[in-house]
């Protein structure tokens, strides 16, 4: 039979036989694929940007340099704008706001407009990292094969995930912070379902990347000595790692606001503008261009020989130019400029208590380089597990995990004193959309008003004599009664029980006043489409247990509190479910 | 700043029982430390808690959901408002109700008793306000709250009986015309003359078209005698 057949086709592969009862084996399968194609995708944006930064590398002599990362900016953000058609949004929030709140849905173009306008970017010089849209392409390119198979939302997100994770781990060679990025950051929460599908796409990305480009560690390092007193100095470095991280967070939002704010012109001529400011510090300073993965190797390897002053300098130039850069329309994100950042800020904290203290015999400046870098991105991320995985891999560093992962700890502690979420969190929160699983938010995000409509009211028009009132009311169950006109039958007001109780055994009054006289037409209305947890914040104010919902002036019914318990109750139960 | 006051108080202020309080406190969930029957703690602290959990702080509101409101008024109180007119011409229900508005001193303005006119003949149309016995009660059709008039009633006296299509039959010779701002206050005072009206008594000192301090005297005295009879 047709049916039959459809039901067979390669379309609908959760509807095989094999599959049919558990998807566990599906998504391990979709997984992979998901994870080998998000790794191709990370891998085309760092090949581009080494070509573009090549490329432009004969041109930096000129006078006119500044201009370069100027036109990358314009350009990237036109592209984004007139081509792609998308909104000028930071990658990873978007990514977490699908999840949360669309189910994991995502444009197919996302897979690649990052891509393509933060190459422009960065590559031109600008000051931010590839990292962020590689997150969303993956993310994108994870949730549109979802798509293709015609997977419902709980597979989407796993897949969803899956491009994340593969993502990561091709760019950094990273499998382990590919996955624990992904729990940590994207989808929020430990899932037994999830990991394994997961875990498998970050080993595909990560295969893809030793492919291409051969299993190589991204900084490696010499081998540190590392003594009790250099653990100890981690402590004062996890406290400068977080200062820089709450000043780097700051200036990203100032200058976001300044640029909204000061300059009257379209998008392309801010970000051209915070684009040309960059190129200015890279005349002088051309450590602070590009994502900087160059200069971190050489710090790492103890090959960057620059004075304190210099460094120091250094460390607010490159938070200047990340804040020009992202706060003023270019595209990328926040990752790997905070690694150049807290590479800067370990050496410079080495220069500091070596000049203090000459006569210990501190580690290595890329020992501290090390420490600042995960103290940074665990700061500005305030996600610790993903900080120390990291640096472990990127580095090879497994033998300093114990001072990683005191600094990592620390500067997350004493960032969340001064900012209260994660950089990537902050954007939602503010728009009251970051709904992490399993809380109020959540719960209520996903029942509609329509859901918990109560419609056994008993409509009364507004000619009606009380007498003829008081019969409806021996017969309803109910203390509120809508009132409507006679003629249109549009919603008039209500009439509360309390309020006329006392005067309903009147005869008198019974046959002298209507119905129109003593109903409260300046009663608080929903709309069926109204956000329930907006409802229920006007429900507390108010301190009702009870509103009419009204469509187009009819009213449909009504909604109470007693029975969004109940609907809660079940609601919760069934998201908290595995 | 450190404050220290009961259990209880707090619970009154978050709207809670005291029994969750100490639940919240005793589980960590409140930045709150407890001493005996009292409990510690930095108001902004509690506050920025009680901002994060939605909570709302109340300090000043006993709990009523509606302001407080007028307290309601006396018939005597009401009738003194209103003025007792007597002699009010016309030969059927538009005119009396004309001449009653023009004379009634209460309402302000061409403008305002030409609109409470119409509003009373609005409710005449829906039904007679005559409710027996020679009495009317008009009144306009919805409470009009934005004329500013107060809670009143005008005891209209008819210089001569007309046909007022009442529920009876009888004409009617006395108007009781009924100015409310709000449903509760019309309801509250045409409940309290209704009570009057079923005593025939009133009736019958009603038809001898009392004067001025007779008709207050007498009001009085039955008033008080149906609230404590009540």
């Amino acid at each position: 039979m047709k049916s039959e057949k459809n039901q067979q086709s390669w379309r609908y592969p959760a509807r095989w036989q094999f599959f049919r009862f558990d998807d566990r084996l599906l998504l391990i399968v979709l997984g992979a694929v998901v994870g080998i194609v998000a790794g191709l995708a990370a891998l085309a944006l760092n090949m581009g940007l080494a070509a573009l930064l090549h490329f432009f590398q004969a041109w930096r002599a000129f006078w006119w340099s500044w201009l370069i990362p100027a036109g990358g900016a314009a350009l990237s953000a036109l592209f984004l704008l007139k081509i792609a058609k998308e909104e000028q949004g930071h990658c990873v929030p978007e990514v977490v706001d699908s999840v949360s709140r669309y189910g994991g849905r995502m444009r197919l173009r996302s897979s690649f407009s990052r891509l393509i306008s933060s190459c422009l970017t960065i590559g031109s010089g600008g000051s931010a990292g590839p990292e962020a849209p590689v997150v969303m392409s993956g993310a994108a390119i994870g949730s549109n094969i979802a798509r293709v198979f015609s997977l419902n939302d709980r597979q989407r997100v796993s897949l969803l995930g899956c491009g994340t994770a593969g993502a990561i781990a091709s760019i950094f060679n990273a499998p382990i912070a590919g996955l624990v990025f992904t729990i940590e950051v994207i989808i929020g929460e430990w899932s037994a379902r999830n990991i394994v599908p997961i875990a498998v796409a970050a080993v595909a990305g990560a295969q893809v990347s030793r492919f291409f480009r051969g299993d190589q560690i991204a900084f490696t390092h010499l081998q540190f000595s590392v003594d009790l007193i250099d653990i100890l100095a981690c402590l004062g470095l996890a406290v400068f790692a977080a200062a820089a991280s709450v000043l780097l967070t700051r200036a990203l939002r100032y200058s976001h606001q300044v640029s909204h704010r000061v300059v009257r012109l379209p998008l392309w001529g801010r970000a051209a503008v915070g684009g040309a400011a960059v190129g200015v510090i890279g005349l002088f300073l051309p450590d602070v261009l590009g994502e900087g993965y160059h200069v971190i190797a050489e710090i790492v390897e103890g090959a960057f020989m620059k004075g304190l002053g210099l460094i120091a300098l250094l460390v607010f130039a490159k938070i200047a130019a990340t804040s020009l850069t992202l706060g003023w329309g270019g595209s990328g994100g926040v990752f790997a400029p905070c690694l150049v950042i807290g590479s800067f800020t370990g050496l410079l904290y080495h220069h500091i208590i070596t000049a203090v203290w000459p006569s210990v015999s501190w580690a290595q400046g890329g020992f501290f380089a090390l420490m600042g870098m995960a103290g940074l991105v665990s700061g500005i991320l305030q996600a610790p597990l993903t900080g120390i995985f990291l640096i472990v891999e990127i580095t090879g560093g497994y033998d300093v995990i114990l001072p990683l992962i005191l600094v990592a700890a620390v500067a997350t502690s004493v960032c969340n004193a001064f900012e209260p979420a994660s950089y990537y969190y902050r954007d939602l929160m503010e728009k009251g959309h970051y709904r992490p699983p399993r809380t109020d938010a959540r719960v209520l995000a996903d029942i509609s008003v329509r859901e918990v409509l109560e419609t056994d009211c008993i409509v009364v028009p507004q000619s009606m004599k009380l007498g003829d009132f008081v019969a409806i009311v021996q017969k309803s169950h109910r203390n509120f009664f809508p009132v409507v006109d006679d003629a249109t039958g549009e919603f008039l007001g209500m009439i509360h029980l309390d309020d006329i109780r006392e005067y309903i055994f009147d005869p008198l009054l019974h046959e002298t006043v209507f119905l129109e006289q003593i109903t409260d037409t300046g009663v608080e209305t929903v709309d069926p489409d109204a956000d329930l947890t907006d409802v229920l914040d006007r429900m507390d104010a108010q301190r009702l247990f009870s509103m009419p919902v009204v469509a187009e002036k009819r009213f449909v019914g009504m909604i109470s509190k007693a029975t969004l318990l109940d609907k809660y109750r079940r609601e919760l139960m069934v998201q908290a479910q595995i | 700043m450190h404050v220290v006051m009961a259990i209880a108080e707090l619970a009154r202020i978050l709207n809670t029982a005291p029994g969750t309080i100490e639940r919240w406190i005793r589980q960590g969930r409140m930045p709150v430390r407890k001493k005996g029957d009292l409990c510690e703690f930095s108001r902004s602290a509690l506050e920025k808690w009680a901002d994060t959990n939605h909570m709302r702080l109340t300090v000043d509101l006993p709990g009523g959901k509606t302001p407080v409101e007028s307290p309601m008024d006396s018939l005597r109180d009401a009738m003194e408002r209103g003025g007792v007119i007597y002699d009010v011409q016309g030969h059927d229900v538009s005119e009396v109700l004309g001449s009653a508005v023009s004379r009634m001193d209460c309402i302000e303005g061409l403008e305002n008793k030409n609109r409470v006119l119409q509003s009373l003949m609005d409710r005449e149309e829906m039904m007679s306000t005559g409710i027996g016995k020679g009495v009317a009660v008009p009144h306009p059709r919805t409470p009009l709250p934005d004329m500013g008039i107060p809670a009143l009633i005008s005891p209209c006296f008819l210089e001569a009986p007309i046909d007022f299509n009442a529920l009876d039959r009888q004409p009617v010779f006395v108007l009781f015309v009924l100015m409310a701002p709000s449903a509760k206050h019309h309801l509250h005072l045409l409940a309290r003359l209704s009570f009057c009206l079923r005593n025939d008594d009133f009736i019958t000192f009603l038809r001898g078209r009392p004067g001025r301090e007779v008709f207050f005297a007498f009001m009085d005295e039955f008033e008080d005698g149906m609230l404590s009879g009540k």
